[in-house]
């Protein structure tokens, strides 16, 4: 949706090309890629490559150590096809990646547009707050977060026992519903300062004129929101939401290090941490790159409907 | 004067600049089979090795560097201090590369086994008897072999005692355990007695996913964790023997403990000092940390005593022996001073200031090192019937998929044993194949 | 447009909840950090500090290496946002200002990088730095963080390139500037808000990366701040938790800072460059 025309080298004259400097440019939009390019390609493609190289090999630590590595095809991609578990663990992604995202993207929705109603003070309180939870380092993040709900000396046991109910010695983590509750709560609170900051500022460039005109109008604040904020901010949406559900799809840190604090393991694997498992866990290189490749193919799909407008939009 | 001033701060600076950057990069690498020709054995150089976490004194360090620099001239030795978390990571991508391996590095049991089958380190039978042959102790040199050949060796052992309040054990008329049954019992009586009335009190703390305690009763009752059937291993958790081990892992977790059911055992000194815990089973440094300023209760220390978890016949059960290998780094351009090394660090000297420090030494001559007081004699008895994890090359998957942590969880839940084992057995065959 | 006294009334409730919520596990963090471990994992929790200290604090900064840690990480995630900010305006000018072939396929191929898994790469990434001979050094981590946020980068930064109307280029350029000259006295300062957001991701990415750092910096000397902290967290003895979370208090005020300074300029700037996108 850019409101600019690009300057058109190749198809000749158009609104913004300047006359007489066509040739000079040929070059330049290359040379400007170049730098981000090179090192993209220096950092990020050759262990991008080795990784699809990879998974169409037979790779474990004996291949780290030399052993020379078994070509095997589609082989590791078979078998990941007709590991039940795989789909299991994906659909179970899927359906976390989607959930998260979406209390994410209306938690911080709801955020943004309640701040603008709030009391300047209130307000700065609460961004204040919003940017220390962004700015918390994971470690501490996670690690005061399993403090806190901890089944034997968790302050939450700890309040609730002291409010009247008999949890002490309640282990969240123990059943994967629970635990993957107790995971949205830490990704929701990790994510939505991002959300609420992006889309609070997006709001706060929505035309004025435009509200008080259907002020005027009578409207009331409900159908204010719905038909001029919302529509005026729904890029913003979009694009948070895309992030929203790659970052989701992903998640690893968070998963790992509650897997390590209670409850079962393969009842609460992602593709994030299934992937790391087999890599790191089992030395199954091969086999990871496969599944992060996976990974990617699901990815794209799940965000095939952004993909293709914004591809579309390009022209 | 200037001259000479200018020169002087140039060789200065160069010496500087080269201390800061790499170790110069060999030329040919050492494949990982025999000790080098004798010319790389006279040069000097640096030798890093890798120790991790906290285990080893600062006094068993200066020993090792002093000794060495003093027996090779022009050598030096640097300790680079390794975190556990996170080790295996740093091996597969050091130890395979030229130019970063370090010399000699310290591994755990299972990571010794991990590492020697895929060829990371060097082979060392040449060495081992000038490093006490038979008297290392033999289950690491297993856990380190493969076809005939050593790659790592044992480095220090430590198996876990069962700490006990002895005053909550009087106050409940309970008298330390002699047999496996005796035991269980005990735990039971005192759970129910739960003489200072605490919420949530174990008497014995054992938490759902601690594999590595609950394996010590499987193996008191004659069964394994994997087994080895003319050359395939299986998982043998449906064996009649594991079975009946297991049956008593399920009591101990449901009528014994109040730890939480999916907990791990990484904090046992804290449920100790809250009082929740009327015995627990550690590894004998706990004992430091349950009377440190920091960490624990030094208050608790008349009330602390030790025994080694009694088996069924009468003598110590079988517990999982824990502690580190050290291996030579099969890439290593300095084979000769890395061996050194290793020599100094199974010397009988450095041996003894690790037995000070309550580590089990590497031989077994030496146990008696650690003393006789009532934690080195629970120590010293543990040890000698302890064993180690299945000697599977696959055994480092089944530890990384945390198979047995999911399993012991499901079994403190109260599920049934038998459908339980039937699936795990078929999880640990698949990745140990 | 004031809202009406009620609905003030009701967003400030909603505004204290959220200070609640987001406020408590940081709260939490700080007041953990004066307190000795035997408090911390313990039946009672101890919700005020009284009689806590500065011990922790103390013995980290006495520990050695934190300064050093400090300054290595600074290093790297300074140079990170700098380097990745120069090559990514360079780059969302070229994608945003002018039409070549090729250009649709490296904006589709920067959105799809960023969809891939980076826990399996990162021996890869080992392989291609000793290859290089950068292993150990600020630079090579440097090279591998800044192509890991380069692609969000361009792709923020495009929207945001695209959204200042080629018009003050032009006037520019009529009045004899130099191209190039015209996108840096113009294009750039109007920039300024998203590149702010930009730096800002930029930075807590380098400075918070834990396993590539891990592996990378093998000597002492150059371990980054959550290596460093990892120190603490693994001893066999028991995790020291006290210093865990003053060093991690620690490592989370350069962000704070950073973060206050430019806050204002970063809303702005992150909402006009979605808009655009």
């Amino acid at each position: 949706m850019s409101t600019v025309q690009p300057l058109d080298l190749a198809a000749g004259a158009s609104g913004t090309a300047l006359p007489g400097r066509r040739r000079r440019f040929r070059g330049l939009p290359y040379g400007l890629l170049l730098p981000a390019v090179a090192v993209i390609i220096v950092a990020l493609g050759y262990p991008l490559v080795r990784q699809v190289w990879l998974s169409f090999h037979e790779f474990g630590l004996k291949q780290q150590f030399g052993q020379p590595a078994e070509w095997v095809g589609l082989a590791n991609y078979v078998e990941l096809a007709t590991d039940p578990y795989l789909w299991e663990v994906l659909g179970r992604s899927v359906l976390f990646c989607l959930v998260n995202a979406a209390v994410t993207l209306g938690l911080g929705l709801f955020i943004a547009l309640v701040m603008q109603a709030m009391s300047a003070g209130v307000r700065i309180a609460t961004q204040a707050a919003l940017l220390l939870a962004w700015a918390m380092p994971v470690l501490a993040v996670l690690t005061v977060w399993q403090w806190m709900f901890d089944t034997t000396y968790g302050v939450v046991n700890w309040a609730l026992t002291a409010l009247g109910g008999d949890f002490s010695g309640h282990s969240w983590l123990i059943e994967p519903l629970s635990f993957f509750g107790i995971a949205t709560l830490i990704i929701v609170w990790m994510s939505v300062p991002f959300v609420a900051f992006t889309v609070y500022a997006g709001l706060t460039q929505v035309s004025t004129d435009a509200i008080e005109a259907a002020m005027l109008d009578g409207a009331g604040t409900l159908a204010r929101v719905r038909h001029i904020m919302l529509p005026a901010i729904k890029p913003v949406l979009a694009v948070v939401g895309l992030l929203q559900i790659v970052w989701d799809l992903r998640v690893f840190t968070q998963i790992y290090v509650l897997q390590r604090a209670g409850g079962t393991a393969s009842d609460t694997n992602l593709l994030g941490t299934y992937v790391y498992r087999l890599g790191i866990g089992e030395g199954s290189f091969g086999m990871a790159a496969a599944v992060a490749m996976f990974l990617l193919a699901v990815t794209i799909v799940l965000t095939s409907p952004y993909l293709v407008t914004m591809f579309r939009q390009e022209d | 004067m200037k001259i000479r001033t200018g020169l002087g701060l140039a060789v200065a600076g160069a010496l500087a600049l080269s201390a800061c950057g790499q170790p110069a990069a060999t030329t040919a690498p050492v494949p990982g089979a025999t000790t080098t020709p004798a010319a790389s054995a006279a040069a000097p150089a640096n030798i890093r090795v890798w120790l991790n976490g906290t285990d080893t004194p600062q006094e068993a360090r200066d020993f090792l560097k002093k000794t060495f620099e003093a027996q090779n001239a022009g050598s030096t030795l640097t300790i680079e201090e390794q975190q556990w978390t996170g080790l295996v990571d740093k091996l597969t991508t050091a130890l395979s590369s030229d130019s970063q391996t370090p010399d000699v590095v310290e591994v755990g049991n299972t990571q010794a086994a991990t590492f020697t089958t895929v060829g990371a380190f060097a082979d060392v039978t040449a060495d081992l008897a000038g490093w006490g042959g038979d008297d290392l102790l033999p289950g690491f040199v297993a856990a380190g072999s493969v076809d005939g050949k050593t790659f790592a060796v044992p480095y220090y052992a430590g198996s876990k005692a069962v700490f006990y309040r002895k005053d909550l054990f009087e106050k409940a008329g309970l008298t330390i355990p002699t047999t496996m049954a005796e035991f269980v019992d005990t735990a039971i009586k005192l759970k129910a007695a739960n003489p200072d009335k605490t919420k949530n009190f174990s008497g014995f703390w054992f938490p759902g996913k601690d594999w590595r305690n609950a394996v010590a009763f499987i193996w008191d009752a004659g069964g394994d964790l994997a087994t080895n059937t003319g050359g395939a291993w299986a998982g043998a958790l449906s064996a009649s023997g594991s079975q009946a081990g297991l049956a008593t892992v399920q009591k101990l977790f449901t009528e014994a403990s109040a730890a939480p059911k999916d907990g791990d055992e990484a904090d046992t000194w804290t449920p100790f000092c809250e009082g929740q815990a009327g015995m627990i089973s550690a590894p004998g440094w706990v004992r430091g940390l349950i009377l440190s300023e920091e960490n624990g209760c030094p208050d608790m220390e008349k009330n602390l005593g030790v025994f080694a978890l009694p088996g069924s016949d009468g003598s110590s059960a079988p517990v999982l022996l824990g502690g580190s290998n050290i291996a030579v780094a099969a890439k290593s351009p300095n084979q000769e001073l890395a061996r050194k090394a290793v020599t100094i660090m199974l010397s009988t000297e450095y041996q003894t200031i690790l037995a000070k420090a309550g580590l089990t030494p590497a031989k077994v001559s030496l146990a008696s090192l650690l003393g006789d007081d009532e934690s080195a004699k629970a120590t010293i008895a543990a040890a000698s019937n302890a064993r180690l994890t299945p000697a599977a090359a696959g055994w480092a998957s089944v530890e990384g998929a945390m198979i047995l942590e999911d399993f012991m969880v499901n079994v403190a839940k109260g599920g049934d044993i038998a459908a339980l084992a039937a699936e795990v057995d078929a999880k640990i065959t698949d990745k140990l194949k | 447009m004031k809202p009406s006294l009620p609905a003030r009334i009701l967003a400030n409730a909603v505004g204290v909840v959220v200070i609640l919520a987001a406020g408590f596990p940081v709260y939490w963090m700080v007041n953990t950090s004066f307190l000795p471990t035997r408090a911390i994992r313990a039946s009672e929790p101890t919700w005020v500090p009284f009689g806590g200290s500065l011990d922790n604090y103390v013995r980290l900064v006495q520990a050695g290496d934190f300064t050093q840690a400090l300054w290595v990480s600074l290093q790297v995630a300074v140079a990170t946002v700098a380097i990745a900010l120069v090559f990514a305006f360079l780059a969302a000018l070229a994608v945003a200002r002018f039409r070549f072939l090729g250009r649709k396929f490296f904006i589709v191929v920067i959105l799809l990088i960023q969809m891939i898994p980076a826990e399996g790469l990162f021996i890869s990434q080992y392989k291609l730095l000793e290859g290089i001979h950068l292993l150990n050094t600020v630079a090579g981590l440097t090279l591998v963080y800044v192509a890991t946020v380069l692609p969000f980068t361009i792709w923020t930064l495009r929207g945001f390139v695209a959204g200042i109307p080629a018009e003050l280029e032009e006037s520019a350029l009529v009045d004899g500037a130099g191209s190039v000259r015209a996108f840096f006295a113009i294009t750039l300062p109007l920039l300024a808000p998203g590149l702010v957001a930009t730096g800002v991701f930029g930075f807590i990415q380098a400075w918070n990366e834990f396993t590539l750092a891990l592996v990378v910096m093998n000597s002492e000397a150059m371990h980054t701040l959550p290596v460093w902290l990892h120190s603490f967290t693994n001893t066999n003895r028991g995790t020291d938790w006290g210093a865990v979370m003053a060093g991690s208090t620690l490592m989370a005020l350069p962000v704070i800072i950073f973060f206050m300074i430019v806050q204002g300029r970063m809303a702005s700037g992150m909402v006009s460059g979605a808009v655009k996108g």
